[in-house]
């Protein structure tokens, strides 16, 4: 059976055969080489693909097609830019809600629990425990003035309380 | 446009690769292939269109597994696209033939091979003026040369291996 015709285009019986799965690999090859690009010969093609010739698809093609269609659509530019603006829309209404600083307050108060333990030094006699002045925390807005003032008064009632006791005791 | 045309694309792929789930990854390929170029597909001929971009992905397939199997070390010279005419184990079996008798193996080529190998390796043309007189895409007709040389090549090595062993024959 011959495939081409003298000019190059496929015969009919070719035609025929490619339809009817009758094609060599290299057979099949050659017809998909001439078929992508002679318009003549697709459409007689074509023309022959109607009714019963025709095959159904095992999955149903839409479907999947719309997932990569959408898959597609995210990743390109427009696509980024759609999703930051929803990120935008989203990051502004948790803001305006109030929702953050419930949130950051709910971090705040479970430091506050946390901090005073952990940076506490242990108890001793040289330094009454309720003369001892807590380091401030992050966020304190205590100035540096406030702060030294704080440490000096601090040490000179420790050390007015342990000159008392010696001289009691001396 | 997909349920409308599901059918024809699938069955223009499953044709030409003869295997349904290569051919239903083709189909998908195929629609999402003309969704990109939807400009492009001419009024009134969305079958057609459709046809066409099936079988050129059918035909990307098929060739990119037939260049697998037929592809040997060193062949990577060959590459489908603008191969030089003059180099590679074909070249050189082609080369080593007479005159004559290469001319005679390339008009006794079937088509779609006899029309570029003529135009090509006996009248001289490049590559790109033989696909213009063929009115065939070059990279294809590039791809029929490197079958030609292939199909040519490997009918003289039958040839002499013939010789050969008739020779031991004799002696």
């Amino acid at each position: 059976m011959e495939l081409f015709r003298e000019d190059g285009c496929l015969t009919d019986e070719g035609l025929q055969a490619l339809i009817d799965g009758q094609l060599d690999e290299l057979g099949r090859l050659e017809a998909a080489e001439h078929l992508s690009y002679c318009t003549k010969c697709l459409d007689r093609y074509t023309a022959l693909l109607t009714g019963d010739k025709l095959e159904t698809p095992p999955r149903d093609l839409s479907r999947p097609l719309g997932r990569a269609l959408w898959v597609h659509l995210m990743a390109n530019f427009y696509g980024r830019a759609a999703v930051a603006a929803v990120a935008a829309v989203l990051a502004l209404t948790i803001w305006r809600s109030g929702s953050l600083e419930l949130i950051l307050d709910r971090n705040a108060s479970a430091l506050e629990a946390y901090v005073p333990e952990q940076i506490a030094p242990p108890a001793s006699d040289t330094v009454p425990e309720s003369n001892y002045i807590t380091p401030p925390r992050p966020g304190d807005k205590t100035g540096m003035a406030e702060k030294v003032q704080q440490a000096v008064g601090g040490f000179l009632s420790g050390f007015a309380a342990k000159t008392g006791n010696a001289g009691t005791t001396n | 446009m997909v349920r409308e045309y599901q059918g024809l694309v699938y069955t223009v792929c499953y044709q030409l690769v003869q295997d349904a789930d290569t051919a239903q990854d083709l189909a998908q390929e195929a629609f999402l292939a003309a969704w990109r170029a939807a400009d492009r597909c001419p009024a009134g001929c969305e079958k057609q269109w459709l046809a066409r971009i099936a079988a050129n992905k059918a035909k990307d397939h098929l060739r990119s597994g037939w260049a697998r199997k037929m592809s040997t070390p060193g062949d990577e010279v060959l590459a489908l696209a603008g191969a030089p005419p003059d180099q590679g184990p074909e070249a050189r079996a082609l080369a080593d033939l007479g005159q004559e008798a290469l001319r005679q193996k390339i008009l006794s080529l079937r088509e779609p091979y006899k029309t570029p190998c003529r135009l090509c390796l006996l009248e001289g043309y490049t590559p790109a003026e033989a696909a213009r007189l063929c009115r065939r895409p070059e990279k294809t007709l590039n791809a029929q040369l490197w079958r030609a040389k292939k199909m040519l090549r490997a009918e003289i090595e039958q040839e002499r291996e013939q010789e050969r062993r008739t020779g031991d024959g004799t002696v």
